[in-house]
């Protein structure tokens, strides 16, 4: 079997897996709640089991499995480009820049916008303030670098941190308890047309990051190194943030700042697959999506008739596998 | 012999700090040139420049007899290999993916071709870490490291190959190794430009010397007129003088 005849068959294996997962996760676990919901009623159009499945459950795994792999794709570009395995979209303050344009409007009492949800709308501002400041701070000399990028994202991180603690303690204590809930980030139902538009933007940016894929490898070497091979580094470190932005600002907007999956997804995948971005960048995306719709199922199950925030959830689970992850490290594999 | 790197009056500066000033000089196919020089005399900076991933301040580098800003960054990549003075790789690629980079600038396919496979294992078998192919390149020790770094710069199969000091890390036999390996590259057509420290590595496998020193190029000659004037090695000690090795060949000592 030749090299490229390796590569081929783990390609398809570890996609065709992966891809499956995705998949098993859509059609199983819209039947996974607090009530049983029959399959027979639902064929038959009958309440209240049909309106349950289609208008909560399905569309809440939908819009976990979108905007877990949109966040996951999107913590995978970001550990490319800084070279990082621990970066997120939190390390270059999109994630705060939304959080604090969502809170923004939870603290003035905003609920909607020509029936749009206002946490939305702010979500997406806060999240392109960000994206503007953070490319217009790091650009110097008509260049710009990673590290660049990271000093000035982590630069307005703390400062949207900081707005955000000052508009909680003034919000009073119903509008603080949104804020703390949606700083969490939750899966909840929502509108088909939301989920579309979502679902469109996420696949379109997605499929564009996924065609740079070879240059996300080497740009995940250095910049000199991806330079030397014919990378416009400046463009491609620009392209990528803008497109970072887009899917992490997209999925929060909707679910708010949920965490953990951009960091546990791409590191299983880039430990036991491959740490090539052409396999590893479409299993991300799909493993992530799958996780976060788990996650939420499981917050539906654990103590009903309450829920627990999928956000809630994923960190439970993923703060003690980091770790466990960290502890199996090898000293040569210490990054 | 013709002219495939064309340096003209190229300065360079870190903010008020001139690194280069008005560095002009001309290699070409078959050339090892040797870019000597102390600590912070400008040869990281210079191969940058050439390599354009760094602009000069002012003056022109033309490759294959046209500007380098005419050419794509991707065209650039084709005729000129460089490799850096350090490469982390933090994230966990194996040695063969990264020596596999290299085939970047040749390619638009999402996977390598067989022939581009081919070009990696022979670049991997050159310089003996065909072994270690697929262990993670952090895990690699440093000299396996440069192997695999200088494989990669191979398997880009460009005309010139900028080296930032290739036989770092290297032992001995490794040193002899990459050198020899670089020349054989120079007779077979290609062009070497090593920055390095190691003056008798220079003096045994280079065909050209070069000085920088005060952001200028202060001496330019062939290794075969490096023991007629000693005054270059003042540039580095004054504790260094020349004799000849029982074979005849010139060899640098300490006093």
């Amino acid at each position: 079997m030749s090299a490229t005849q390796q590569l081929t068959f783990l390609t398809r294996y570890s996609l065709t897996l992966s891809l499956a997962v995705f998949l098993g996760a859509a059609v199983l676990l819209p039947w996974v709640g607090a009530g049983p919901i029959s399959l027979a009623r639902v064929l038959q159009h009958q309440s209240p089991d049909y309106e349950i499945f289609l208008q909560l459950r399905v569309s809440r795994t939908l819009l976990a499995l979108v905007a877990g792999g949109a966040l996951s794709l999107a913590g995978t570009l970001f550990q490319a480009m800084l070279r990082d395995a621990l970066a997120t979209p939190y390390t270059l303050g999109v994630s705060a820049g939304a959080s604090l344009g969502a809170v923004a409007v939870i603290a003035a009492g905003w609920e909607t916008f020509l029936g749009v949800p206002t946490t939305w709308i702010g979500a997406l501002a806060g999240a392109l303030g960000v994206l503007i400041l953070v490319v217009g701070g790091a650009f110097r000399r008509r260049r710009i670098s990673a590290f660049s990028l990271l000093l000035t994202g982590i630069a307005i991180n703390s400062i949207c941190a900081a707005f955000i603690i000052i508009l909680g303690g003034f919000a009073g204590i119903s509008r603080s308890f949104s804020i703390a809930r949606w700083l969490i980030g939750s899966i909840d139902a929502t509108s088909y047309v939301s989920l579309a538009v979502l679902t469109t933007v996420v696949l379109l940016v997605s499929a564009t990051i996924l065609t740079q894929a070879r240059s996300w490898n080497l740009l995940a070497v250095g910049e000199r190194w991806a330079a030397s091979r014919g990378v416009q580094v400046g463009a491609l470190l620009l392209q990528g943030y803008v497109l970072g932005s887009i899917l992490a600002a997209g999925a929060i907007a909707l679910t708010g700042p949920i965490g953990f999956v951009e960091l546990i997804v791409p590191h299983l995948v880039r430990s036991r697959i491959s740490p090539d971005h052409r396999l590893l960048m479409p299993c991300a995306f799909l493993l992530g999506g799958a996780l976060l719709a788990l996650c939420d199922a499981i917050g539906r199950i654990v103590m009903p008739p309450a829920e627990l925030p999928a956000g809630a959830v994923l960190a439970l689970i993923g703060g003690p596998y980091l770790v466990w992850v960290i502890r199996q490290r090898t000293s040569a594999e210490e990054i | 012999m013709s002219d495939l790197i064309e340096v003209e009056s190229v300065s360079f500066s870190y903010g008020s700090r001139s690194v280069l000033d008005s560095v002009s000089f001309r290699a070409g196919e078959g050339e090892f040139l040797a870019l000597l020089g102390i600590n912070g005399s400008g040869k990281s900076t210079l191969l940058d420049i050439v390599s354009g991933f760094r602009r000069a301040g002012t003056g022109s580098v033309t490759i294959e007899g046209r500007s380098q800003s005419e050419w794509s960054r991707r065209e650039i990549a084709q005729r000129v290999s460089h490799l850096p003075q350090a490469v982390h790789a933090d994230l966990p690629f194996s040695a063969e993916q990264l020596v596999g980079m290299g085939r970047y600038p040749h390619t638009d396919r999402w996977f390598e071709s067989d022939e581009d496979h081919k070009r990696i294992r022979a670049a991997m078998e050159r310089t003996s870490c065909w072994a270690q192919r697929r262990r993670s390149f952090h895990s690699l020790s440093g000299g396996e490291r440069q192997r695999v770094l200088l494989a990669a710069c191979i398997a880009q199969d460009a005309a010139a190959l900028l080296l930032d000091e290739p036989s770092t890390f290297l032992d001995i036999e490794q040193q002899l190794h990459c050198f020899s390996l670089l020349r054989q590259e120079a007779q077979e057509g290609k062009l070497c430009i090593a920055a390095t420290h190691d003056l008798n590595l220079a003096l045994t496998y280079c065909t050209r010397l070069m000085v920088l020193a005060d952001g200028v190029i202060a001496h330019d000659m062939q290794v075969t007129e490096a023991h007629e004037n000693k005054e270059w090695l003042g540039r580095f000690s004054k504790r260094l003088d020349m004799g000849a090795t029982p074979a005849g060949s010139p060899w640098v000592w300490y006093r």
